[in-house]
């Protein structure tokens, strides 16, 4: 147990750390066993499902899995191992969610403070909002053919609006009192801006930043189930046609592994914009 | 003795405008003199106006009718040369102790290598040098009122605006508050309006009280010097019927 | 006393303003693109159709099965059978699941490794593994559109019984309530208004995956009619079924928002 402690005046802050001890009854009790438990059971029961169909069931072992994962990255498909195909997915992910944000956040702040803006782009941004990214995949096809652009395009569309309405949001729910601060100081109109607008609907801004990189992710994995030749939505729809549950299993294990380091880059940078917040333990 | 009259409010009357279309009257009439290194405590109960009255003062609104002048001169905005302590305190959580204290020496545009001089020393008033990296959620309600007395002592404000600055405190801290306020304003008897619904911390502090009738609008009621020497005793006998004449003048309108 | 009334209206401006731009845009629209057959300096009529066009389209659209095999409201309907009996689906799924998981550190522990595992995946990579399974009928879809609709579920009704007020908890202790008696009795009904809002997400979810689950294996459907209008080089198709796919979300929603006030305000009262 250590112990620190500052006082001023007259209060005091002290700050405790615990450590738990380790019994048989709590390790029972702990989560971490229970993960184990949780964990052995799923691969068990994924085992048993894929073997015990006759060979045609649609789906593989998780070790079959594993060794398809690992055929994929030496040997190539579609003239590039699965390495490539992660890489052609997550630099169109990045330049289109990149292009998104600078415009989105802008704009979103835009709409928060200017009454006037808010009333010439607030109506567009609604019209648009209902309209599922995905839906324009056809247009987009259409517009640019079967390059990059479309899926870039794609992607823009997707993580767009979480920016600029999270960013718009964050600016409305802001404290009014704390413009007063800045006023009180004879801070001006840009004082305010700088002080309070943006640090203040940086914890929304960030939170943004999290739906549209989820958002972005699932743009261009749908993007390249319509229509590619190469990237990890390639891949299981390749899977697919060749009726080869161990590439589609294998992609999606990539696909999970690459949406779960965008979802950790983003908490990364969550924590860097928003230092000051207090952590909320969650899911 | 000679009294220079620091600020002056000539019949000020607000309204607000509520949920769109209902005219809220919120003060009426008030006038009020303010002399300078005076504090000034203005008493009165929930609902009575005073906070409005403390924002036309800082300029943050404007009067229905009537002006306030400082030094003479009327007051048509906020600006620096009053300083606004909030009744919920208003840090920056995004900004630590040190940076919340600075952010008026930024505005006021007070050159850089003044900066952390400057902050050592209002810090060291309100004695919380030790905790200039800490974020306001790290800090105690008596410890984030203290970062906020420094904030806007620290842009050297002709006048300190105090809204009801320690309502959230305990009562034991609130004392203490108390008795550190009465430090910090005897060290350099800065002119200061204090606003508050607690007849105690009234007449611990003030120079002289203020009080606003219990309704709206609000209204002038009386104003009583005290005369008590300082530090003052709540146990005091004079301080009690002092006491007695506020409370029992007070209740009528309630 | 009554207050007296003043009128108040925000200025003449920015009541105007939004109209004006959604008019001048869809001028702008209207006149940016080439008419049907002509060939001008205009956006050419293979990369996007009028709007004009699109309204005609979609009131002929109403009893006219040509050329993708079935009138606009029957694709409509399609769409909505399949997204709302997912919706429902993960409703009863997600939430129970998500409650359980709050409040027994047994089922959380249980689930929530194969839920992390199982989260990062965006539903659409689901699709070919949909495919082999169920084939490309009604039921892979809404396996696809459920498991859209399963995160926003799990998380709220999760979060709402992490929430709960621990007042409420220490104070049924104090009357010896049982876990399942507090589970029931005070966590649950604390988490519904975060359940509530895991409402809207949800559809939103499951309204965005189905575009997808349609794009790829259907023969009716909004998103087919998207796809359709595509292969047959009709951008009138195209954006027809982009709108309907919109106005349809923005009425189902409104409809989700309506139950759940109507819900809550029972709550509150």
């Amino acid at each position: 147990m250590s112990k620190s402690t500052h006082d001023v005046s007259n209060e005091v802050v002290v700050r405790t750390i615990v450590r738990k001890r380790l019994t048989l009854r709590s390790l029972v009790r702990e989560e971490k066993f229970l993960y184990v438990v949780s964990l052995v059971v799923f691969f068990t029961i994924w085992h048993l499902a894929a073997t015990r169909g006759n060979g045609d069931s649609a789906l593989v072992t998780p070790w079959a899995t594993l060794q398809g994962l690992y055929d994929m990255m030496s040997s190539p498909l579609g003239g590039e191992t699965l390495v490539g195909h992660t890489w052609n997915s997550l630099r169109r992910v990045l330049i289109g969610f990149s292009i998104a944000v600078c415009f989105g956040i802008p704009l979103g702040l835009l709409l928060g403070i200017s009454e006037t803006a808010s009333a010439i782009l607030r109506p567009l941004v609604d019209v648009f909002r209902p309209m599922p990214p995905l839906a324009w995949i056809s247009l987009s096809i259409l517009w640019f053919g079967i390059g990059e652009e479309p899926k870039i395009f794609i992607i823009f569309l997707a993580s767009f609006i979480p920016s600029v309405l999270n960013a718009y949001n964050g600016v409305r729910l802001i404290e009014p009192e704390l413009y007063d601060v800045v006023r009180v100081m004879g801070g001006s109109r840009w004082d305010e801006i700088k002080q309070v607008v943006v640090p203040a609907s940086m914890p929304a801004i960030s939170a943004g930043l999290q739906l549209s990189i989820t958002s972005a992710w699932m743009g261009v994995l749908a993007a390249e189930l319509v229509s590619s030749n190469s990237g990890l939505g390639y891949i299981i729809i390749l899977g697919m046609q060749n009726s080869d549950p161990q590439m589609v299993l294998g992609g999606m294990v990539m696909i999970a592994a690459v949406a779960w380091v965008l979802t950790a880059s983003m908490e990364k940078i969550d924590m860097m914009l928003c230092p000051w917040r207090r952590e909320i333990k969650g899911l | 003795m000679n009294k220079h009259v620091k600020i002056s409010a000539e019949n000020v009357s607000k309204e607000f405008i509520q949920k769109g279309t209902q005219r809220v009257p919120v003060l009426k009439d008030i006038s009020l003199q303010v002399f300078d290194q005076e504090l000034l405590v203005v008493l009165g109960p929930g609902q009575s106006g005073k906070t409005t009255l403390l924002r036309i003062i800082a300029g943050l609104e404007k009067p229905t009718q009537g002006r306030i002048t400082l030094d003479g001169e009327e007051i048509r905005g906020p600006g620096p040369d009053r300083g606004l302590v909030f009744q919920s305190y208003m840090l920056f959580p995004w900004k630590t102790v040190e940076a919340n204290v600075r952010l008026g020496l930024e505005m006021a545009q007070v050159p850089k290598e003044k900066h952390a001089e400057t902050v050592r020393h209002y810090l060291d008033l309100v004695g919380l040098n030790g905790f200039e990296k800490y974020y306001p959620h790290q800090l105690s309600g008596g410890m984030k009122q203290r970062v906020g007395i420094a904030r806007a002592f620290s842009t050297q404000p002709k006048v300190m605006l105090m809204d009801e600055p320690f309502g959230q405190l305990d009562a034991q801290t609130r004392l203490f508050m108390e008795r550190e306020t009465e430090r910090i304003w005897l060290s350099d008897k800065r002119t200061t309006i204090f606003i508050t619904n607690n007849i105690d911390e009234a007449l611990l502090l003030g120079d002289r009280i203020v009080t606003l009738e219990g309704k709206l609008p609000g209204r002038m009621k009386k104003s009583y010097e005290v005369n008590l020497p300082r530090p003052r005793d709540p146990m005091d006998m004079e301080f009690l019927k002092l006491r007695h004449t506020i409370t029992s003048e007070q209740e009528l309108t309630l | 006393m009554a207050y007296q009334t003043v009128k108040a209206r925000k200025s003449l401006k920015l009541r105007v303003l939004p109209w004006l731009s959604l008019t001048a845009v869809i001028l702008i629209w209207q006149f940016c693109v080439s008419p049907p057959g002509v060939n001008d300096w205009r956006i050419p009529g293979v990369l996007l159709a009028r709007p004009y066009d699109v309204l005609l389209l979609g009131i002929e659209k109403l009893t006219d099965v040509n050329p993708d095999g079935a009138t606009l409201l029957v694709h409509a309907w399609v769409s909505l059978q399949e997204s709302l009996s997912a919706f429902l689906l993960s409703l009863l799924v997600g939430i129970p699941l998500g409650l359980m998981m709050g409040w027994f550190g047994v089922v959380r522990g249980l689930f929530r490794p194969v839920f992390e595992m199982w989260r990062p995946i965006p539903p659409v990579a689901w699709i070919p593994l949909a495919i082999f399974w169920f084939g490309i009928g009604m039921e892979g879809k809404i396996f696809i559109i459920w498991l859209g609709g399963m995160t926003p579920c799990i998380i709220n009704a999760y979060m709402g019984v992490k929430t709960t007020n621990p007042v409420h908890i220490q104070m049924a202790r104090t009357f010896g309530a049982s876990d399942w008696k507090i589970f029931t009795s005070i966590c649950i009904p604390s988490a519904l208004p975060m359940v509530f809002g895991a409402l809207q997400i949800a559809l939103g979810n499951c309204w965005t995956t189905l575009v997808a689950a349609e794009l790829l294996a259907s023969d009716q459907g909004l998103g087919y009619l998207i796809t359709a209008g595509r292969s047959i080089g009709r951008t009138d198709i195209v954006v027809l079924g982009m709108i309907s796919l919109g106005i349809t979300g923005v009425i189902i929603s409104q409809i989700i928002y309506r139950i759940e006030a109507k819900l809550l305000a029972g709550i509150r009262r």
